[in-house]
């Protein structure tokens, strides 16, 4: 089986609001694909088509090729963590992953070797999953998804009521389960807790995709290739870049930001000239202005109030 | 198939509520078996053998209120996954609907079977030991309740049957309504409240009309030993109005489970 998610034209109503709208993409093997939107972006419901669990009303959704309902023992294909309150709060978590094993026939000795991986060992695994504060239903919800080690992985909002160290342990997790050549999908309504960890970038708003780009591209884009120069010799260091093609803009009284020539370039130009400048920075964007740039032409992803405002 | 049996048998045996829902309907049916044989004698007759007690009817009496477990028992097996949010992990385990509630309902029917077993000896032995002291003897008429007796194994194995089906039918209410709290009140009243109303029907046809298809009068027909007594329809035929009902929930909780999406 190929690891691998595809989505193609997916379209899902609830009632008169459009959840889903003609959504296309596809999570490769071998890397991280972020899943980006705002609340309600559709996000989730994507997750549950692709899990079989909701029908969508046009387009499919194929595991390695075939519809998930079709999957003979699901557990070992895809593992997905969409909601970690849906455990039952009377059973006790490694009840709850026992059970998940019989069902697919999975190696008991699996339950013990995901409770490892994801720090729910020993006495904590033998209490009740009612008892868990948030952050361990996370973990409990991801050892789950472990269960029957599946090439690709789905993980909604996992970042969601984890502690900064949980944050990083699970960055790690998902770089790692990457890099062991699985499909790894996961969600977030916030940009920057994706950066460091997506490779690939898939964002939603209204249900539609706005951007489906690997990270790097978008970053680069997003940053311009803009240079900042610190120099007290504004006129003599424009006139050097000008000559040689690229675009310069004052940007305060000892600065100038220059696009279109490369960093090197620059500091062989003004080294050339003998033009003096105490500093060169490559101005490098973070995801989350990338994301504003993104979206500052989807109009259908804005607040009502701009658009109210705009007359949209 | 096995294999969503064993993980639906594990999801069961490791809930607390069900080891209490078993042992309350065990219990309660003996309990009230005893009591009410307990309160009976042929003092109130004229001449004891003229009492025409239904003694192995009589001794059983408790599933009616035993049955009140099996119904919340059945209705959590899958309602409480519903209001958990769990039906999707489930779900997203067994992607095949109908094998996900044919599990259910063997292994409900399973831990059913052994309450009400036990449950139902239970309330024969009570019964034995309670019903000669209040007059019911051999001399009078009244043999002490036997397996060995043909009409009164039927009566306790057809109990233990009633008990299964009630289990099944609040089975399929529960994924026909996908919540506990709305099945469990449904199928209860379905149990108790026709009889009630059956009760103010005068017209004498209707009377006997709505008691053959009054899912727990029909279905209790099972446990009559004595001709004459009990409800105006034989004993299988009315464990078999039971059986329809209990199909017809389970077909419809199927059909509902296969066609929306898992919430």
């Amino acid at each position: 089986m190929k690891a691998t998610i595809e989505v193609s034209g997916l379209r899902k109503r609830y009632g008169p609001t459009v959840a889903v709208d003609d959504l296309s993409f596809t999570v490769a093997p071998g890397r991280v694909t972020g899943f980006v939107g705002p609340n309600g972006a559709g996000k989730s419901t994507t997750m549950r088509m692709i899990l079989g669990l909701d029908r969508p009303d046009a387009g499919t959704a194929l595991i390695g090729g075939r519809p998930y309902r079709r999957l003979r023992s699901p557990l070992r294909e895809v593992g997905a963590m969409l909601d970690a309150g849906a455990v039952h709060p009377g059973r006790r978590a490694r009840a709850h992953l026992r059970w998940m094993a019989h069902s697919n026939a999975l190696p008991v000795r699996r339950v013990d070797e995901v409770l490892d991986i994801v720090g729910l060992s020993g006495a904590v695994a033998g209490r009740p999953a009612g008892g868990y504060s948030l952050g361990m239903r996370q973990r409990l919800g991801i050892a789950a998804a472990l269960l029957g080690d599946p090439p690709v992985l789905m993980f909604d909002e996992p970042v969601n009521g984890l502690d900064p160290e949980g944050i990083t342990w699970i960055r790690g997790l998902l770089r790692s389960l990457a890099a062991e050549g699985r499909a790894v999908l996961v969600s977030s309504h916030l940009m920057s807790e994706l950066e460091g960890s997506a490779d690939h970038l898939v964002v939603v708003g209204r249900g539609r995709v706005i951007a489906d780009r690997g990270v790097r591209e978008l970053l680069s884009a997003a940053s311009g290739d803009r240079v900042l120069v610190r120099t007290g010799h504004r006129q003599e260091a424009m006139t050097v870049l000008a000559r040689a093609g690229a675009v310069v803009a004052t940007t305060g009284c000892d600065a100038l930001t220059v696009s279109g020539v490369p960093a090197e370039r620059i500091v062989a130009l003004l080294t050339g000239d003998g033009v003096p400048f105490s500093g060169i920075t490559e101005h490098r964007a973070t995801l989350e202005e990338a994301f504003m740039e993104l979206t500052r032409d989807a109009v259908d992803y804005r607040s009502s109030r701009t658009e109210a405002g705009e007359g949209a | 198939m096995r294999h969503v049996l064993h993980g639906e048998w594990t999801k069961l045996r490791t809930l607390p509520s069900t080891g209490w829902l078993l042992l309350a309907l065990a219990v309660s049916t003996v309990l009230v078996g005893a009591a009410t044989t307990g309160a009976v004698d042929t003092s109130h007759c004229p001449a004891p053998a003229g009492c025409l007690e239904d003694t192995t009817r009589l001794s059983l009496t408790g599933v009616r209120l035993g049955q009140a477990a099996a119904v919340v028992f059945a209705v959590l097996a899958i309602g409480g996954e519903y209001g958990t949010g769990m039906i999707q992990i489930t779900l997203a385990a067994v992607p095949h609907r109908p094998r996900v509630l044919l599990a259910k309902a063997a292994v409900v029917a399973a831990g059913v079977l052994a309450a009400g077993t036990l449950g139902v000896l239970g309330s024969l032995a009570a019964g034995r030991a309670l019903l000669p002291g209040n007059g019911f003897t051999a001399a009078n008429g009244y043999p002490p309740p036997s397996l060995a007796d043909g009409p009164t194994l039927r009566a306790a194995a057809g109990t233990v049957l009633y008990l299964v089906l009630v289990a099944l039918l609040a089975l399929g209410v529960g994924a026909v309504l996908r919540d506990t709290a709305a099945s469990v009140t449904v199928v209860l009243t379905l149990l108790y409240v026709f009889p009630v109303i059956t009760r103010f029907v005068t017209d004498p046809d209707w009377h006997e009309r709505l008691d053959r298809i009054a899912p727990m009068t029909a279905g209790l027909a099972i446990q009559t030993t004595i001709r004459g007594a009990g409800p105006p329809i034989g004993p299988w035929t009315g464990l078999g109005v039971l059986a329809a009902y209990a199909a017809a929930a389970l077909l419809a909780g199927g059909c509902v489970l296969a066609a929306r999406d898992a919430n």
